[in-house]
């Protein structure tokens, strides 16, 4: 018998297009997942030479987390010398958290080099993904704003940035993060910048339009996520939504130690308390 | 000056905790360990209570009283339980609620901290911290009631120093192995 459209019934049809549309979310989702396995897995080679500069992007959060974010990179001894830029990210509204980092900076300033000029850092404010009360309609919109606005901070088009010279790309070196919901759509957007560089250096290495340089570049984008001090035994949503998303996810207690998003994945490591 | 400075959180009430703590019995219990002051941070409900124990004419056990509802940081109330000299301050007490953020600045400020779990907010993961906590002997875990005699086990706890815990990395080396520095 010809196959014909005609011969078909809506309910074919449908049943069709139904068993297409699975495969092809299947799919995707198979992709995905690989890709972000394969990410969590790569490890960067050692490439950074010592002493160069390097750009930092904290995200902080409200109150709780901005003070635990402090609290540890006071806790670490932080270097400006190594970390020579740092751009803290705020959401809008968050004064408290602006203040915060504008103090620590002066303290970091005053430690190091006894002079309170100081023009190597910023503060930027993105919109929140959800303010307190919101309703879940108008949150999805919300929360794609921010992602937007954070993914212009990731690529330097903030207009408030203003990054020195020396520093050839727009990209943050490294990303520290705690658990605001903006921390989501950061990692999420540097996740996002990391999946197209890739997919057009293979592109063009495919193409013959270029050739493997021996001279790898620095990674950049790279995430760290600390899960917060007051997290005993189970993840924060956050926590939740990153874990197959960040590079490296810090725990502050051994029973949160090991877990990983899925067979194959990087587990949850145990530094100890790292806010006392 | 020796301080206790209680703190019942900005957003939620904590009524009864606040009538505990402004009873003769805690009063007197606080006197007899010689504590000269008592500090209140009563949140957005607890005016009323502190204001009608001001105006009336119960006992103070000689110790001098404050209160006020919300700050935008308490560090500054905080620090004035730690023990300085100079300024002629013994080590106080800090009383609060299981809110993460009051805990941990306690903690890093190395006073006797009772931690009081508000029974009206369902929050578990606050109330395991709080578990958690006493069980490492960090901090005092109370019931309202028993705050009273929770005050003695919260000082001697704190007279031995507690070891600080440590993992099998650092936040300095993970960000350090990120950036992928040459060696």
């Amino acid at each position: 018998m010809p196959f014909s459209l005609a011969s078909l019934s809506f309910w074919d049809l449908l049943l069709w297009s139904f068993v297409l549309a699975i495969t092809l979310g299947a799919s995707i989702l198979l992709v995905l997942l690989i890709s972000l396995t394969i990410s969590q897995n790569t490890n960067p080679t050692k490439t950074r030479p010592r002493g160069s500069p390097t750009h930092l992007l904290v995200v902080l959060g409200s109150g709780g987390h901005t003070a635990e974010m402090l609290y540890m990179l006071e806790r670490m001894k932080f270097d400006p010398q190594i970390y020579t830029y740092r751009t803290y990210l705020v959401s809008s509204g968050d004064n408290f958290s602006a203040d915060k980092a504008k103090d620590f900076e002066a303290q970091r300033v005053q430690n190091s080099q006894g002079h309170t000029h100081n023009k190597n850092y910023t503060i930027v404010t993105v919109p929140r993904a959800r303010r307190v009360h919101q309703s879940y309609l108008t949150a999805p919109f919300s929360t794609l704003q921010c992602f937007w606005a954070c993914l212009n901070v990731l690529r330097g088009l903030h207009p408030d940035q203003k990054l020195p010279k020396e520093y050839t790309s727009p990209y943050p070196d490294l990303i520290l993060t705690n658990g605001p919901a903006t921390a989501v759509c950061v990692v999420a957007g540097a996740k996002l910048i990391r999946f197209f560089q890739c997919f057009a250096k293979y592109t063009t290495l495919c193409l013959g339009l270029q050739t493997i340089s021996p001279f790898a570049s620095a990674p950049k984008l790279r995430t760290i996520y600390i899960e917060s001090w007051a997290r005993v035994s189970s993840l924060s949503t956050s926590g939740v939504l990153l874990l197959p998303l960040v590079d490296r996810f810090l725990v502050q207690w051994p029973a949160q130690a090991g877990r990983r998003a899925w067979w194959g994945m990087k587990k949850t490591q145990y530094a100890g308390w790292l806010v006392i | 000056m020796k301080l206790c400075f209680v703190t019942v959180g900005a957003t939620a009430s904590f009524q009864k905790l606040l009538e505990q703590v402004l009873s003769s019995q805690f009063l007197e219990a606080l006197a007899k360990r010689g504590y000269t002051h008592l500090l209140i941070q009563y949140g957005k409900d607890g005016q009323q209570v502190f204001q009608n124990f001001i105006d009336s004419n119960q006992p103070h056990h000689g110790l001098t009283l404050g209160g006020f509802d919300f700050q935008p940081s308490i560090d500054a109330q905080m620090m004035m339980t730690v023990e300085r000299e100079t300024l002629g301050q013994e080590r106080g007490l800090i009383i609060c609620h299981a809110g993460s953020g009051t805990v941990l600045a306690g903690l890093r400020l190395g006073v006797p901290l009772i931690v009081v779990p508000n029974p009206d907010l369902a929050d578990n993961h606050q109330q395991e911290l709080a578990d958690e906590l006493e069980k490492g002997n960090y901090v005092i875990s109370s019931t309202v009631e028993d705050v009273g005699n929770a005050i003695s086990r919260a000082e001697t706890q704190k007279a031995q120093v507690l070891p600080r815990r440590s993992g099998n990395t650092t936040l300095a080396e993970s960000m350090s192995d990120e950036l992928s520095f040459l060696d």
